[in-house]
């Protein structure tokens, strides 16, 4: 006769497989334990974000890196050779707006070592990736009929996205004399602006805000507003493309995923 | 990561300076009607000048908004003495220049103020008014043919609280 019962032999069975299912949820002899979802396969390790913090030598950091994106950009537009006969006079402008640049960098790295901080001596990675170099490779391709007045266009941008990365930044430093140094150079930018605007629009007709009639879009003014604008820059620039238009970039003022944080480097 | 902080209202002591901004601001509303009137003008560099009047206008209203019941609404007699007899007679030039010193001493007021309220609301629409008179400065200088140093510079000394009333 047996000596186990129907139920019992069904309750034995049970039992053993919960064990072997919660066995199977355990540690395993012989696996490496690592961070990743349970995958099939043999997948990267995760790489979690850095604990990084938006300081006072984040910020002044990323503003010296705006100045080396300018830097850089009027030394590639004056290395392109653009500025003759009616851009000679925009060639003279260049050279001393790039001098100006220079003299912030320096200003804004020194704030920067005066904090403890490590001087930001590169243009902005992240903002020459996604602004700069496509700019300057459609000034410079082949079929573009005008580079000396799109360099001039990039220029004028840059001026604007760098007032309005000062005027922004002024809300996020806690140092009350950082927030006046830094505006300080901020008018700068806006000068810098104002002087190219008028290099584009010249003369009365392109100093305040007007639309152009034909296009319906804004032209370029030295004072488009009573305040200083916070908004997406646009540039249009380079070849005719097949359809009759021109690429347009939109530049905005550097956020959280592109301020040069302490472990962002020029190497 | 570590977010900003948020925007602060102004403090007691912030809204006796955003005060004192709105009356140098509408001080220089009133400078540029002045000029604007000179028979100096053509209708075109009219239409200019009366666009800067308004800047001016907008920014002593925001102030106000910001400064509260502290704001006079007033001109500030101190900035208007100071400006307005040299905005007389027919060197368009003259008036071009004595309205970009203008600009620059408001912007370097304003940097000041930037540099000393608690409030970094009230902070971010001084600094944005900061930016347009620095433009306005710059263009005054090439309208009135000055050099491009005049154009990028802002020797400009601040003007003191007391010329605010």
């Amino acid at each position: 006769m047996n000596r186990y019962s129907r139920r019992s032999v069904l309750r034995l069975g049970g039992a053993s497989a919960a064990g072997i299912l919660l066995a199977a949820c355990g540690k395993q002899a012989g696996v490496e334990e690592n961070n990743n979802i349970r995958a099939v396969g043999v997948v990267p390790e995760a790489e979690g974000l850095s604990n990084v913090e938006v300081t006072d030598i984040v910020l002044l950091r990323t503003a010296a890196s705006l100045e080396y994106n300018a830097i850089d950009t009027y030394d590639a537009a004056l290395g392109l050779g653009v500025f003759t006969g009616a851009f000679a006079a925009a060639g003279d402008i260049a050279q001393r707006l790039r001098d100006d640049h220079r003299g912030h960098a320096a200003a804004i790295n020194g704030l920067i070592s005066q904090l403890g901080g490590e001087p930001f001596t590169c243009g902005n990675p992240r903002l020459n990736e996604i602004y700069i170099a496509p700019a300057l490779a459609l000034i410079t391709d082949a079929d573009n009929e005008n580079p000396a007045l799109d360099v001039v266009v990039l220029a004028h941008a840059l001026e604007n996205l760098a007032a309005q990365t000062y005027q922004s930044v002024v809300t996020l430093l806690t140092d009350k004399a950082l927030r006046q140094a830094a505006m300080g150079i901020g008018q700068d930018e806006a000068r810098h602006a104002a002087v190219l605007a008028q290099a584009l629009n010249p003369g009365l007709a392109g100093v305040l805000a007007s639309i152009d009639a034909t296009t319906n879009k804004p032209n370029v003014a030295a004072v488009p507003g009573a305040f200083g604008p916070l908004t997406p820059i646009s540039v249009t620039v380079g070849p005719l493309n097949a359809d009759g238009t021109r690429n347009t970039l939109m530049l905005e003022t550097p956020s959280l995923n592109s301020l040069a944080y302490p472990d962002v480097t020029c190497a | 990561m570590t977010r900003p902080a948020a925007i602060t209202p102004p403090t007691k002591a912030d809204r006796e300076l955003l005060g004192f901004a709105n009356a140098a601001e509408f001080a220089a509303r009133d400078l540029y009607a002045i000029a604007a009137a000179s028979a100096a003008f053509t209708n075109d560099e009219k239409t200019v000048l009366v666009g800067f009047h308004n800047h001016h206008r907008a920014a002593a209203q925001a102030l106000a908004g910001m400064a509260g019941s502290v704001a006079t609404n007033e001109p500030a007699a101190a900035v208007l003495d100071i400006f307005r007899s040299r905005l007389s007679g027919s060197n368009k030039n003259a008036i071009f220049e004595a309205l970009r010193e203008l600009e620059n001493t408001l912007a370097s007021t304003h940097l000041s103020l930037v540099g000393t309220l608690d409030g970094t609301g009230a902070a971010a629409l001084v600094a944005s008014i900061v930016n347009t008179e620095a433009r306005q400065a710059a263009t005054l200088a090439l309208l009135g043919a000055r050099s491009l140093n005049d154009a990028l510079t802002n020797g400009a000394a601040p003007l003191s609280l007391e010329a605010g009333s």
